[in-house]
């Protein structure tokens, strides 16, 4: 219990001076009999980038799916304890899951672009959910949102050819113009780089540092020096607890726990 | 020694070579210091490979040669002149001669002695008929030598065969044996009879479907040359064999267009009502089951699918046919206050209704295994971006599962035009053309059962006709199957 207290003291009032996002408070998810996460406590501060590190099967992807339902989808996966997104509860059951989606976009491991071409895997989401009158308000959205993820150079002159015809990187970048074009207030990536190459990694990087201007980003990375580059907060998961959490520079500097510790420096993972 | 013996030999043999390589094989891998490159059990194959390919292929070769060969010697043999006297042809002759031959085998040997170049055939006959050997009563006796001799050879080359098969054999084993050394790759040639052996299994597949179409092609060649093809693909009424009888001269109406249209509407019905069921099953089934409700509803519709035609064709003509005519007869009554049927018991509906009952565990099985497939990802990444789960399945699950789709469904096209013993019990077997779907229609199939059941002469336009139909529906249904993977190269294409 005490143990408990102390990892929610620790999650909460992390830079006291940001804006907090979204809230959760004691987060446990049962896959059936097996519990994946014990009470994660975090605060993830508005338009910083969290990272969630940690060894395989840690639950950090678990938790990323909390924050937008994804966990829905899993017939056998149960979610505990209470997550908010400003202030409102994310699991209430006047909440509409598809609206919060579209509050809370996510961008996957694989690069998953629909079969359609450039053009429509952006105005996907802009089309279901209505935010366009016309056409040309279409073809904007679709044109910034390109150009905030970086592929507009790349793709202007073939947005109609088919978005899986892209190299790995570039549709991974597409995936995040596609997430970009609902103007979500939260970006949550599951190791968007693990199935890139290093040159297409450091273009996304850069990329979600640039995103941070306008968005949340909670991204879950297995690589340290990825976390260490983008963000600014650091959550170390470990066999479903969160060990702990810090500013990045401290984190990687001068870990208190010593989980966090170990694994940063290769000894465990 | 008949055929299965000598098979049962040659595995002896086979199998004795097995075990004794697996022997040396095994002592010299104790013995020697150098390892093995194959392990025992391949130098086994190794030999066995050896004792049996070569005489099998060999015992295979005699077989389809050594009948051919007598025959042409026997047939060389049989006098012209008294063929031209009576009204034997040379077949028949030669069909007689061999039962003849055939029949002094099943002789015991005492009597079999007895028959000599000049017995009479009437004798022969006889002799035959008291050991229940049916003997054609055409027989002449220039036949008796022939017989014998045929026979005198057929027993010749069997012994042959027999000692020249067993022979190879054991060489084969021998030879393999022999060869057995610590550094023999027998595990690599192992490989290359494994892949040889599947090379002939695929090819034998190919191979009989390559005979089924000539099979085919010149039966319908032959009867292009009686009937033009523009009267048969273009006439619009189909009557092979009402003029036909009397005079021989005309052979009748052979319109394909009644028949073509008939399969295509009764098809176009069932798929009609099939696609959108079936599809829709799948939908549900891939995407909103819950696993224990799929796990029941599945083998459920799959069980659908084992139900053999014909009893579709009973549920049809007992339940479906009458009750829609009754159903017509009731509304009629209802509006017009005419009780009388507008729907015929025998219907292109009822017809289309039944398949359509039969396609739908198709549609849905086929198309469930579809959409299933379609990876999860994608699935997650529409969901991410707040679609609802209708939105995903029709902007990105069922665009995605298309091409597949389309193949399935034409698939199942391809069997809805191939069905026939609904139709028969469903729709009859008039031929009509008619644009009334409560009318009764036939397609092809069943009027290529008609044309080949029944007292036919194989030379006329009335059976013949039959194979210009096969042939007509399996170029329709090789073009939509082309067509199907057609598309599904097209969009795999596009889409991976």
């Amino acid at each position: 219990m005490e143990n408990m207290q102390a990892t929610f003291n620790k999650g909460r009032a992390v830079q006291a001076a940001i804006p907090i996002k979204m809230t959760s408070r004691d987060v446990t998810v049962h896959y059936g009999q097996k519990q994946a996460l014990n009470g994660i406590t975090l605060d993830i501060p508005e338009r910083q980038v969290t990272a969630l590190i940690g060894p395989s099967g840690c639950g950090k992807s678990t938790y990323l799916r909390c924050l937008n339902r994804m966990n829905d989808t899993i017939d056998s996966a149960k979610v505990g304890g209470e997550i908010r997104l400003d202030g409102e509860d994310v699991y209430d059951s006047a909440i509409d899951v598809v609206e919060l989606r579209a509050r809370v976009g996510m961008v996957f491991q694989k690069p998953n672009p629909f079969p359609k071409s450039i053009y429509d895997n952006v105005a996907y989401g802009p089309k279901i959910h209505g935010l366009a009158r016309n056409k040309d308000e279409l073809d904007e959205i679709v044109h910034i949102s390109l150009r905030k993820a970086g592929l507009y150079k790349e793709v202007h002159d073939r947005l109609d050819e088919p978005g899986t015809g892209l190299s790995g990187g570039q549709q991974q970048r597409l995936c995040i113009a596609r997430a970009i074009a609902v103007s979500p207030e939260v970006i949550l990536m599951d190791e968007p780089c693990s199935a890139l190459d290093p040159i297409a990694t450091a273009t996304v990087e850069e990329l979600i540092d640039e995103l941070r201007e306008n968005f949340t980003i909670v991204i879950v990375t297995h690589s340290m020096q990825q976390a260490a580059r983008v963000s600014q907060l650091t959550a170390m998961f470990h066999l479903g607890d969160l060990a702990e959490v810090g500013p990045t520079e401290k984190m990687f500097s001068n870990p208190d726990d010593k989980r966090t510790q170990d694994y940063i420096t290769g000894r465990f993972g | 020694m008949s055929t299965p013996t000598i098979l049962l030999i040659v595995f002896a043999i086979s199998l004795i070579g097995a075990v004794m390589a697996y022997r040396r094989a095994s002592t010299l891998a104790a013995a020697q210091a150098t390892q093995l490159h194959s392990r025992p059990v391949y130098h086994a194959s190794y030999v066995a490979c050896w004792a049996t390919i070569p005489s099998l292929l060999l015992l295979a070769a005699w077989l389809i040669t050594a009948p051919i060969l007598i025959s042409t010697d026997i047939r060389a043999k049989i006098p012209e002149e008294t063929l031209a006297q009576s009204e034997l042809t040379e077949g028949l002759a030669y069909g007689i001669v061999e039962s003849l031959g055939s029949g002094l085998r099943v002789l015991p040997a005492d009597e079999r002695e007895t028959v000599t170049d000049q017995t009479p055939v009437k004798d022969l006959s006889a002799l035959l008929r008291k050991r229940g050997v049916p003997v054609a009563s055409a027989g002449a006796d220039w036949m008796v030598p022939l017989a014998v001799e045929l026979n005198a050879l057929q027993v010749i080359s069997r012994w042959v065969m027999t000692i020249a098969v067993i022979v190879l054999a054991g060489f084969g084993a021998g030879w393999g044996y022999k060869k057995i050394a610590p550094r023999l790759r027998a595990r690599n040639s192992v490989e290359g009879v494994v892949r040889g052996a599947l090379i002939a299994a695929s090819s034998i597949a190919i191979l009989t479907t390559i005979g089924i179409v000539f099979s085919m092609l010149f039966e319908t060649v032959d009867f292009f040359s009686r009937i033009s093809p523009a009267e048969f693909f273009f006439g619009t009424v189909w009557e092979p064999r009402f003029s036909a009888a009397g005079s021989t001269g005309s052979a009748g109406s052979f319109g394909f267009i009644p028949l073509l249209a008939g399969t295509l509407y009764i098809g176009a019905v069932a798929m009609l009502i099939a696609v959108p069921i079936g599809l829709f099953a799948a939908i549900y089934m891939a995407e909103y089951a819950k696993n224990r409700s799929r796990s029941v509803v599945k083998p459920l519709l799959e069980v659908l699918a084992g139900i053999p035609t014909i009893v579709y064709g009973f549920f049809a003509l007992v339940t479906v046919g009458p009750f829609l005519r009754d159903l017509s007869t009731e509304i009629n009554g209802l509006v017009t206050g005419n009780y009388s049927s507008f729907i015929q018991a025998q219907s292109v509906l009822t017809a289309g209704l039944v398949m359509a009952i039969m396609l739908i565990p198709f549609v849905s099985s086929l198309s469930d295994d579809i959409i299933t497939s379609v990876p999860r990802s994608l699935r997650d990444g529409s969901l991410g971006l707040g679609a609802t789960r209708s939105e995903t399945i029709k902007k990105v699950v069922l665009p995605a599962a298309l091409p597949g789709i389309v193949s399935a469904l034409l698939l199942t096209a391809s069997r809805a035009i191939g069905e026939t013993m609904i139709v028969v019990l469903a729709a009859g077997v008039a031929a009509n053309l008619t644009l009334d779907p409560f009318q009764p229609m036939t397609t092809i199939t069943v009027k290529i059962v008609a044309q080949l059941t029944g007292d036919l002469e194989f030379d006329s336009p009335q059976t013949l006709v039959a194979f210009a139909l096969g042939m007509t529906l399996f170029v329709i249904t090789l073009c939509l199957n082309i067509y199907a993977l057609y598309i599904v190269r097209k969009y795999k294409e596009q889409y991976e």
